[in-house]
C-alpha cells in the first residue's frame, strides 16, 4: 500500500495535483466554460428560428440594438432597483428574524421550522401566493386594508403599486435565508463576550452595537452578496405575479431573456442580453471573492 | 457475472466444483438473455405516440378519440402528454422542446395562431403527400381553418376543432328589465348600466373580457381595431392605423370609466371571465366557445339563464370577432412519423369533430356539422355559431406572432390599467410593431 504512494511522490507533488484536479478541471470546462463560450459565441449571430434563416454572424449588432431598446433598459431599471430595495430590506428583517430566533427559547424547533418555511419554498409558489395576497378582489391584503379605507387599492394597476407587492413578497421569501445565515453568525459570538461587555456597564443596545454588529460582519457580508446575486437574476416572482405588467413595468432582465429566447425564439439577442446579466452577476462576484480575500 | 466470480477469486475451489460453477454461471446468462428477450418483444411490436394537448381542452374527451384510434389500430398505442393551461404555456414547453430537436413527441396540438412560426421553424412534418390533392382535401373544412394550415404552400396541420370569441349574455336579466341582445357595444354599455342600477349589486359586473397580458387581450385590442375596418398584418407587412388603435384602446378604458368593466380589469385572463359568469358576477361577458359547457353544468350558478350571440359592432360598423380553434401538427423529430400521420388523420376527421363537439361543446371544423339535429340537442346555438366562425377573423398570420402579440398585449394592458394613456399605448405599439416587422 505504500509503494504507489512513494511513487507519486517521486514524480513530485505537482504531478500528483495535477492528475487529482484534472476531472474537477474537465468537468469545470463541460459545465461552466463550455456553455459561458458558447453563449457568446451565439450573442454575435444573427440566429432567430422564427425567421427560418440558418445562423449568420453578425459581430457586435446584437449589442448595438440592445443599446437603442427601451425595454432592455426599463428591465435593467426594474432590475437594479429591486435588488437596491429588496437587498438592505432582507438584511434588516433577517437580522431580525436572526435575533428573535438566537433568544434562548425553550422550545426552539417551531422558531427555527417558521425560519426555514419561506426559504424551502419554490419561488414560483411564492410568486403565485403573492399574485393571491394582493389580488384586489379575493386578496388578503386587500381585504385587511377594507377596515382602514373605502376604495379599494387595486395593486396591479399601477407600475408602483405593483412593483411594491413584487418587493415586499422578495423580501418575506428571501429575509428566512439572510437570517439562517445570520443566525449561524450569531452562534459563533462567544457568550463570555457579551459578559465581560456587561461587566464593564454595557446596556442590551450597547451590546449589540459594539459585540454582535462587529462580529457578525463576515456573515453579513456573505448574505448580503448571495442575496444580490440572486436578486440581480430575479425572474420568478414577478413573472408569476404581474406577467411582467401593467405594462412592461415589472419586467426583470432574466424575464426579458427568457421572453426572447424562449417566446421570440431570438436566441442571438436572447445570448446578448444575457451577457450583460452575466458580467454585472460577474462582478459582483468578483467583489465578494476580494471581501472574502480582506477577510481571511 | 462478475459478482458470481469475485467471491471465488482466492479460494481454492476444487477443479470439479469450478466447472459446476461455470455451468451455472453460463445458464443464469441464458435465462437472463432469454427475459431479455422477452421483454423487449412487445416494445418492438408496438409503437407509442405521444400526444402533447392542453390540460384545459377536455383531456379526458380526447382520450376517448385516442382509445377508438387504438382499437382501429393495433399495434399503436396513443400517450397523452398534458401542456399547460395556456395557449402561452404551450407555447413555451413546444419552443423549449423542439428547438432542441427532442423526439419524445410525436403529434402536437397547435393553437391557430402557430402554423405560419410551426412553417419557418420546420418543427413539423409537412402534410401535402399525405392528404392527395391539400385544396380538394381542406375544401371540407371550415375556410379560415383552411387558410390558417397552409403557410407557403405545405399542410403544416390538419384542423382539430374551431372556436370564436362569443358574447355570453344574462337571459334572464335581459328579459326582466325587457331588453334585446345588443347589436352595438353602445347598446351593450346602455343596457348593462340599466340593469346595474336596478339590480343594486356591486359586485355585478356589466361586461367582463380580458386585460391581463395574455393572448386573449390580442383579440381585445383587435375587436374594436377590426369593427373600424383595419388591418394590422398584411403579407407581413405591417398595415397599423395609429387612430383606429387609440380609438379602441379608448373604448375599453371608457367601458371601465363608465363602470361597465370591472376596474381591475387589467387583472382579467380568459378563464377569470369565464368564472365570474358562471358565478353568475356578470351581466355580459367576452369569452370562446369552451364557457358553454360549464355554464350549462350542473354546478353553475347562471344553468339555463345563459344566451349566446355575436359580439356586437360598433355603431355604424360590421360584427367582427377573433377567431380561435386548434390543430394536430406532426412533429418533424417524431420516430413514428407515418402512424403519427395516421393518429393526425383520424383526428381531423368528421367522427372526432362529432365527439368533441358532443362531449366537450368544442365547435366542429366541418361546416356541415353545425346543423346536426344530434348535435344540436347538447348545443342549441350551434346553427348560429356557423355564421359567426366563417366570418371570423384571423390575428396577425407572421412567423414572428410571438413579439407581435407581446408587444399588443402589453400595451393594451397598460391602458386598461391605467398606467398609460391610449395615445402614448398607441405610440408605443407602432414603434415596437416596425422593429418585429421591418
Amino acid at each position: 500500500m505504500s509503494k504507489p504512494s512513494l511513487r507519486w511522490r517521486d514524480a513530485g507533488d505537482a504531478a500528483l495535483a495535477r492528475v487529482l484536479l484534472a476531472p474537477t478541471f474537465l468537468l469545470l470546462l463541460l459545465i461552466v466554460v463550455y456553455p459561458v463560450c458558447r453563449l457568446l459565441w451565439t450573442s454575435l449571430l444573427d440566429l432567430s428560428l422564427s425567421s427560418g434563416m440558418p445562423a449568420r454572424f453578425v459581430g457586435v449588432d446584437n449589442y448595438v440594438s440592445l443599446a437603442t431598446d427601451p425595454e432592455f433598459w426599463t428591465a435593467l431599471a426594474n432590475t437594479l432597483l429591486i435588488t437596491l430595495i429588496t437587498v438592505p430590506a432582507t438584511l434588516l428583517v433577517g437580522l431580525a428574524l436572526a435575533l428573535i430566533a438566537n433568544l434562548p427559547f425553550r422550545i426552539r424547533w417551531p422558531v427555527r421550522l417558521s425560519l426555514l418555511l419561506p426559504w424551502a419554498m419554490p419561488l414560483a409558489f411564492v410568486g403565485m401566493i403573492g399574485g393571491w395576497f394582493f389580488q384586489s378582489d379575493y386578496g388578503v391584503v386587500n381585504d385587511i386594508l377594507r377596515h382602514f379605507r373605502s376604495t379599494r387599492i387595486i395593486w396591479f394597476n399601477s407600475g408602483w403599486l405593483a412593483f411594491i407587492a413584487i418587493c415586499l413578497t422578495i423580501i418575506w421569501k428571501t429575509s428566512s435565508f439572510v437570517a439562517l445565515v445570520l443566525l449561524a453568525g450569531l452562534q459563533t459570538i462567544p457568550q463570555e463576550l457579551y459578559e465581560a461587555a456587561s461587566v464593564d456597564g454595557a446596556g442590551p443596545l450597547r451590546r449589540f452595537l459594539f459585540v454582535t454588529l462587529p462580529l457578525l460582519r463576515p456573515a453579513i457580508a456573505v448574505a448580503v452578496i448571495f442575496r444580490m446575486i440572486t436578486s440581480l437574476q430575479t425572474f420568478d416572482i414577478p413573472l408569476t405575479m404581474t406577467r411582467g405588467g401593467p405594462g412592461t413595468s415589472t419586467v426583470t432582465l432574466a424575464m426579458y431573456i427568457h421572453q426572447n429566447t424562449v417566446d421570440f425564439l431570438d436566441l442571438g439577442y436572447g445570448a446578448a442580453l444575457a451577457v450583460v446579466l452575466f458580467f454585472i452577476s460577474m462582478a459582483v462576484t468578483a467583489f465578494y471573492l476580494r471581501q472574502v480575500r480582506a477577510e481571511a | 457475472m462478475i459478482a458470481l466470480t469475485v467471491p471465488a477469486a482466492g479460494i481454492p475451489i476444487p477443479r470439479n466444483n469450478q466447472t459446476q460453477r461455470k455451468l451455472h454461471v453460463i445458464r443464469l446468462v441464458r435465462l437472463l438473455i432469454a427475459l431479455g428477450v422477452l421483454a423487449a418483444l412487445p416494445a418492438h411490436a408496438e409503437t407509442t405516440l405521444n400526444v402533447f394537448i392542453s390540460s384545459a381542452l377536455r383531456p379526458e374527451v380526447m382520450r376517448q378519440a385516442f382509445d377508438q384510434f387504438e382499437q382501429a389500430n393495433p399495434g399503436i398505442k396513443v400517450t397523452a402528454q398534458l401542456g399547460g393551461a395556456t395557449s402561452d404555456l404551450q407555447a413555451q414547453y413546444l419552443n423549449t422542446v423542439l428547438s432542441a430537436k427532442d423526439s419524445s413527441l410525436d403529434v402536437l396540438m397547435l393553437d391557430i395562431i402557430r402554423p405560419a412560426q410551426f412553417a419557418a421553424t420546420g418543427w413539423t412534418v409537412p402534410l401535402n403527400q399525405d392528404v392527395g390533392n391539400p385544396a380538394t382535401f381542406l375544401k371540407q373544412y371550415l375556410p379560415a381553418y383552411a387558410d390558417a394550415d397552409m403557410v407557403d404552400g405545405k399542410l403544416v396541420a390538419l384542423p382539430a376543432f374551431a372556436d370564436a370569441m362569443f358574447l355570453y349574455y344574462r337571459k334572464d336579466l335581459l328579459a326582466k328589465y325587457h331588453l334585446a341582445v345588443p347589436q352595438t357595444w353602445d347598446d351593450l354599455a346602455k343596457e348593462a348600466r340599466t340593469i346595474q342600477a336596478g339590480e343594486h349589486d356591486p359586485q355585478l359586473q356589466g361586461l367582463s373580457f380580458q386585460g391581463a397580458p395574455i393572448e386573449g387581450t390580442v383579440c381585445t385590442f383587435l375587436l374594436p381595431y377590426w369593427g373600424m375596418g383595419k388591418t394590422l398584418v398584411q403579407n407581413g407587412h405591417l398595415t397599423f392605423d395609429r387612430a383606429a388603435a387609440v380609438k379602441s384602446l379608448e373604448f375599453w378604458s371608457g367601458l371601465i370609466k363608465q363602470g361597465v368593466a370591472p376596474r381591475n380589469a387589467a387583472e382579467i385572463v380568459t378563464d377569470q371571465t369565464r368564472k365570474d359568469f358562471e358565478a353568475g358576477k356578470a351581466i355580459f361577458a367576452v369569452e370562446w366557445g369552451y364557457g358553454w359547457n360549464m355554464f350549462q353544468a350542473a354546478d353553475s350558478t347562471v344553468k339555463d339563464k345563459v344566451g349566446v350571440a355575436e359580439l356586437p359592432a360598433l355603431t355604424g360598423g360590421k360584427h367582427v370577432t377573433c377567431i380561435g380553434g386548434w390543430q394536430w401538427g406532426v412533429s418533424a423529430y417524431s420516430k413514428h412519423k407515418a402512424d403519427a400521420v395516421k393518429l393526425v388523420k383520424f383526428l381531423s376527421s368528421v367522427p372526432v369533430s362529432t365527439l368533441l363537439a358532443q362531449q366537450a361543446s368544442l365547435l366542429p371544423v366541418f361546416p356541415g356539422l353545425y346543423h346536426d339535429p344530434q348535435l344540436g340537442q347538447t348545443m342549441p346555438w350551434l346553427p348560429q355559431a356557423l355564421p359567426v366562425v366563417e366570418q371570423a377573423r384571423s390575428r396577425p398570420v407572421t412567423p414572428y406572432y410571438n413579439d407581435v402579440s407581446n408587444v399588443i398585449r402589453t400595451q393594451t394592458n397598460a391602458v386598461l390599467a391605467g398606467s398609460e394613456s391610449a395615445d402614448q399605448a398607441a405610440s408605443q405599439m407602432e414603434a415596437r410593431l416596425r422593429r418585429v416587422l421591418h
